[in-house]
């Protein structure tokens, strides 16, 4: 959970927002680009998972734990549930579709920061 | 060929009918992140610490039982407009209710829900949103029915 993996992650989900909404823009479905974006995406969120759980059971806990867990936990599924909605659609709104899950993951990166910060300490 | 593996294949014209395509897809997947965002908060504030403002965290819950039928009702498609209309319905009322109270009477809504101050911990999505869902269903409604079968009416019933 630092800022500088937050940074990445919010970089990347830009990326698959414009990504998205240039298929859009571009009447296509979603291609190969959409899913390495989303992909890398996802890979960084599963990183920041695995980074701040050794963090917790390190006994370093967010003041409000259930929340912070909820959304660690909960992000993870985001690019994989956007990816999945996409792909099956077949107009060109698939791109906006993903570009919804690019903007999710960035609010809640921002949001499960600010939750890590707030620590009990 | 390779373009369109890269970049995506030319996408295809008008909705395919059956479910939901377009941008009414759109709109399922930003409902559904609502749907599980107040319900995980709801799940949470009732689970942890429902003493503390019984009365928030239950409209948390209602909040997030109203996203859950518009995003299903939204996902049917037409056959899923009544249910759609009604639960959007609801949704803007209770922004604008729940919005203007947490303003009025700050006492009463100790802790967040999603509706509190219009959705402003929710960068005000919750205000826009059924607004957009009900022009959404509004043209849909208007459009000439592309595959879809024409409302049926009641059977006439005999004497």
């Amino acid at each position: 959970m630092t800022p500088f993996l937050v940074g990445t992650i919010t970089v990347v989900a830009v990326a698959v927002i414009l990504l998205g909404l240039m298929s859009t823009v571009a009447r296509r479905r979603i291609g190969l680009v959409h899913l390495v974006a989303a992909g890398l995406l996802e890979g960084l969120l599963l990183l920041q998972a695995a980074l701040a759980t050794a963090a917790m059971v390190g006994g370093d806990l967010p003041e409000d734990t259930p929340t912070f867990v909820s959304y660690l936990a909960g992000v993870v599924l985001v690019p994989v549930a956007g990816v999945l909605w996409a792909r099956t659609e077949r107009t060109r709104w698939a791109g906006t579709v993903l570009a919804v899950a690019g903007a999710v993951v960035g609010v809640m990166v921002w949001r499960l920061l600010q939750l890590w910060e707030a620590t009990s300490a | 060929m390779r373009e369109e593996h890269t970049l995506g294949a030319p996408a295809e014209h008008g909705s395919t009918g059956a479910g939901t395509s377009g941008p009414g897809r759109v709109l399922v997947a930003v409902y559904g992140t609502f749907a599980l965002a107040a319900g995980a908060r709801a799940a949470v504030q009732i689970s942890t610490r429902f003493g503390e403002a019984p009365v928030a965290y239950l409209l948390s819950a209602f909040a997030a039982a109203v996203y859950i039928v518009a995003t299903v009702a939204l996902a049917r498609g037409s056959r899923g407009r009544r249910t759609a209309l009604t639960a959007i319905t609801v949704e803007l009322v209770g922004v604008l209710v729940i919005g203007t109270l947490s303003l009025v009477d700050r006492a009463a809504f100790p802790d967040e829900t999603v509706w509190s101050v219009y959705g402003q911990g929710y960068l005000f999505v919750p205000l826009v949103l059924p607004v957009l869902g009900l022009a959404f269903l509004r043209r849909r409604g208007q459009a000439p029915a592309q595959k879809s079968p024409p409302p049926k009416s009641p059977p006439p019933k005999s004497p």
